[in-house]
């Protein structure tokens, strides 16, 4: 049995067989029987549990005359959202905005999640920003295909046809790349954060260690935009005409 | 005279690193150098990565100085600029925790 926080543990408790039984049914075999879930799956079911309540209350206390709490972070996101969006990709930028806002919020409650204690963030572990990355993949593909039609491919070809069967190959690597990219800049930032105050505690484990959370904590807010803005840029890169 | 000069340099370099050798062939202390050489390979790549970055904000902030209209443009690529720089410093710790056990 491995030591995990004590969400995990209370999840495990009570799902570990069906859990177990489900993955066994897709001839997976989890390694400890007794606690398939890890703390990487715990806390991002907690991120999106937290987002899921709070995207509700949202639409529950929606209000023209007297708008709540909530209703104005909510604005405050979807402002700052659509002016990034806007700048980045331009014309019908609204069609993303959903999926954008989402990526964002879930990649900022998933870095800060790690500076709580009793918690840690799910974006540490390298499962969980190879998902986002790929997701973010699959997405800017599908609506570079409905944007361009078959002509999509040409964005992979370069400008002149003698250049083509070199192209293609650099393009299509260059592509993937963008995931191991997206992925290892992720995850890697939050796991060196933690690793670097954990370093620092063991060297003075008073007041020093602070210093490092402060730092964590920009960064995570950083790293969150940079995902945000690169998914953006990715995108406006796949809709784009050529002309 | 140069020429002798290196020779010397090289043979009293390699003087230096019998011993090590010797320890390698005779007991083998496996992956001795593996500490220093992910010291050495983190540090490359922090220090590589720290001057990218300054020149990168030195630039920003010198154009944020000439036009301070432009802050949002310059903003935007300053930060865009600083992760791409960044991730290669961290593709560098990737690698070390991946190879080091």
């Amino acid at each position: 049995m491995p030591t995990q926080l004590i969400i995990t543990q209370l999840l495990n408790h009570h799902f570990a067989a069906p859990v177990t039984a489900m993955l066994r049914s897709l001839h997976i075999q989890p390694k400890f029987p007794n606690a398939p879930i890890s703390d990487a799956f715990s806390m991002e079911l907690l991120c999106f549990v937290v987002l899921l309540v709070y995207f509700v209350a949202v639409r529950i206390s929606l209000s023209i005359e007297k708008p709540s709490g909530v209703q104005h972070l909510a604005e405050i996101t979807h402002e700052f959202i659509n002016e990034q969006s806007e700048s980045i990709i331009g014309h019908g930028h609204e069609r993303f905005s959903s999926y954008l806002t989402v990526i964002g919020l879930f990649i900022l409650l998933a870095n800060l999640m790690g500076l709580v204690p009793g918690l840690e963030s799910p974006t540490a572990d390298v499962v969980v920003p190879l998902g986002l990355a790929l997701t973010t993949f699959i997405y800017y593909h599908y609506h570079g295909i409905r944007a361009n039609g078959f002509g999509y491919i040409k964005q992979f070809l370069g400008p002149v046809w003698w250049l083509y069967w070199l192209l293609l190959p650099i393009e299509i690597i260059s592509h993937f790349a963008r995931v191991l990219s997206l992925t290892v800049r992720l995850y890697a930032n939050m796991f060196a954060g933690d690793l670097v105050t954990l370093a620092f505690f063991s060297l003075v484990p008073v007041g020093i260690p602070l210093i490092f959370l402060g730092l964590h904590f920009g960064v995570a807010i950083i790293q969150a935009y940079v995902f945000l803005l690169l998914s953006m840029i990715y995108l406006s890169l796949a809709v784009s005409h050529e002309h | 005279m140069k020429k002798l000069q290196y020779l010397f340099m090289s043979l009293s370099a390699l003087l230096l690193a019998t011993p090590a050798f010797a320890q390698d062939a005779a007991a083998a202390p496996a992956n001795q150098w593996v500490p220093l050489a992910a010291a050495l390979g983190m540090a490359l790549a922090a220090g590589l990565c720290g001057l990218g970055q300054g020149k990168a904000t030195a630039s920003a902030t010198e154009a944020l100085a000439r036009n301070p209209g432009a802050r949002p443009g310059i903003f935007l690529f300053l930060i865009l600029g600083l992760a791409l720089i960044e991730s290669l410093a961290l593709f560098t710790f990737v690698i070390i925790i991946l190879k080091v056990k």
